[in-house]
């Protein structure tokens, strides 16, 4: 059977649109014929169903945590072909609440099943449980908006990430010690932020810069910033792309952004799926756009677009 | 040429771009780190002064050499130094006409080759062979010529303004008084 590609969307703030983006990329990948499932991973906050439409959904994964229904059977009709959810259950369970069996089993379902995308929508913050569901991901994609608050969020979600990566890599080479006692003296060796850390342990010796040239190498976070409202909002990913990379050591891709629209949340409300009902809005093909480059790994090139002036038209 | 890879990184450009490209970059990027943008406030303590200082200070170093180095994008001269000892200057004196005959003996006594003018000048050493044999179907505007013999005298320090008189009108004799001036 073939394997999946997993998406996860994360980002660390709530309300940045992370639910729906997640909906409206995995709505994108159907219409183009993709067998995709989303599953609503928000454990304490469970509200993907709800942009389906779906208000009562029939089986959640508190039917595969508690009642052991296997994964594939829990899996609800979207209404939209080649569309299936796996929804969260609402309120039953927060993020916190499931050991670590619990966990590791729902990973292991969620890699056997049949789809050729899995989309995992996050819950807001930076629990452990999140990022390890963000780090089992293909595509780790991280959604935010143009506020400060939001970008601050961000930051810590993505390094947190990185940090946590690298302690289960560290761990299975035995060197776990190696890399809490540096942490925890680091004062003492004038180490201050992430990017001090990796530095100094790569420089520490050949052998743990040959484990971050293999197994480090390929952590790479897709960028997409929601409600932008001006062309300078837009530039927020090109700049946080540069900065991610000189400042905190990490690479990052700028996948694409989209605009805020009120008929996002009139759609909620009125129970259609954004994608189906909204074919004119701009943000259909925004969101076609940051999928298409998630798919093929490319950076969104705006700079043209904005020398041009043709976007301060629309926005 | 490493160094200057490093150079087009920190202007997030490729080694292909433009100059232009590069210094819409660079302001761009010096906007953005010197600012209070909100993706560097954001940062908190990841962006502190000295990192700060330090980056930009960089940014400025690699933004002067590639200037530099498109600017001027012509390969360096490499001229040999021809050796012109007195007998050497005593003979060319006293050569009545710069043929190309004459200017052909002139090169081989002074020991430099056509490859050596071509990677100076990047006249193809083709050219160069036309010039000196009076190859003059080769040229067929004046213009190109007369470029061609100025910087080939200026390679050997021959007097140019000497050469060119000397050597202009049989080609335009050649091509019977029709070649353009
Ligand atoms: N591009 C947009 N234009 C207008 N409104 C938007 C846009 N994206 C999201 N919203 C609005 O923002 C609200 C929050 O979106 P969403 O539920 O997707 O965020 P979230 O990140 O999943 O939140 P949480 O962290 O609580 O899970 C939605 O109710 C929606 O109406
Ligand atoms: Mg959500």
């Amino acid at each position: 059977m073939k394997r999946g590609k997993i998406w996860a969307v994360g980002g660390g703030k709530g309300g940045t649109g992370k639910s729906f983006i997640t909906s409206s990329m995995g709505t994108a990948l159907a219409l183009k014929g993709s067998k995709t499932i989303l599953i609503d991973a928000d454990l304490g906050g469970a509200n993907l169903h709800t942009f389906f439409g779906l208000n009562r959904p029939r089986y959640s994964l508190s039917d595969f945590f508690d009642k052991k229904v296997p994964l594939q059977e829990i899996i609800l009709q979207s209404g939209i072909p080649n569309l299936g959810l796996i929804t969260g259950s609402i309120g039953s369970l927060d993020s916190e609440g499931i050991n670590h069996a619990q966990k590791q089993k729902l990973f292991r379902h969620i890699r056997t099943l049949d789809a050729d995308h899995i989309l995992i929508d996050l819950g807001a913050g930076t629990h452990n449980n999140t990022l390890d569901t963000f780090l089992l991901a293909d595509n780790m994609i991280v959604v935010t908006v143009p506020e400060i608050t939001a970008l601050e969020n961000m930051y810590h979600f993505i390094k947190s990430a990185y940090f946590r990566k690298m302690k289960f890599i560290f761990k299975t080479y035995n060197l776990n010690a190696t890399i809490q006692d540096l942490w925890k003296n680091r004062a003492s060796h004038n180490i201050s932020s992430l990017k001090d850390l990796i530095t100094h342990l790569k420089e520490s010796s050949d052998h743990i810069r040959n484990i971050f040239d293999s197994e480090m190498s390929g952590f790479a976070v897709h960028i997409i910033v929601n409600q932008v409202r001006t062309p300078r909002d837009i530039l927020v990913g090109l700049n946080l792309k540069s900065v991610c990379m000189n400042f905190m050591g990490l690479p990052v891709i700028y996948s694409g952004y989209s605009r805020q629209d009120d008929a996002v949340q009139k759609n909620i409300n009125s129970k259609e799926p954004f994608m189906i009902f909204n074919r004119l809005s701009p943000v259909v093909k925004e969101v076609k756009t940051m999928t298409e480059n998630i798919l093929t790994g490319t950076n969104i090139s705006v700079r043209k677009d904005l020398d041009d002036g043709c976007l301060s038209k629309i926005l | 040429m490493d160094v200057y890879l490093k150079y087009y990184d920190l202007l997030e450009q490729p080694p292909e771009a433009t100059l232009e490209e590069i210094s819409k970059n660079y302001s761009d990027l010096k906007t953005l780190y010197s600012g209070d943008s909100i993706e560097i406030t954001a940062l908190n303590s990841d962006f502190s002064q000295e990192l700060q200082q330090d980056y930009l200070s960089r940014l400025d170093d690699a933004y002067e050499k590639l200037k530099l180095l498109l600017e001027n994008k012509k390969p360096v001269l490499v001229k040999k130094t021809v050796i012109m000892d007195d007998s050497l200057s005593e003979w060319i004196n006293s050569i009545k006409c710069f043929t190309g005959v004459a200017l052909k003996s002139i090169r081989e006594r002074m020991g430099v080759d056509l490859k050596d003018i071509f990677a100076a000048t990047r006249i193809q050493p083709q050219y160069l062979e036309d010039i000196e044999n009076e190859q003059f179907r080769s040229f067929r505007a004046e213009v190109y010529l007369r470029s061609y013999i100025v910087e080939y005298t200026r390679f050997l320090s021959l007097d140019t303004q000497k050469v060119l008189a000397d050597y202009l009108p049989r080609y335009r004799k050649f091509h019977g008084h029709n070649a353009d001036t």
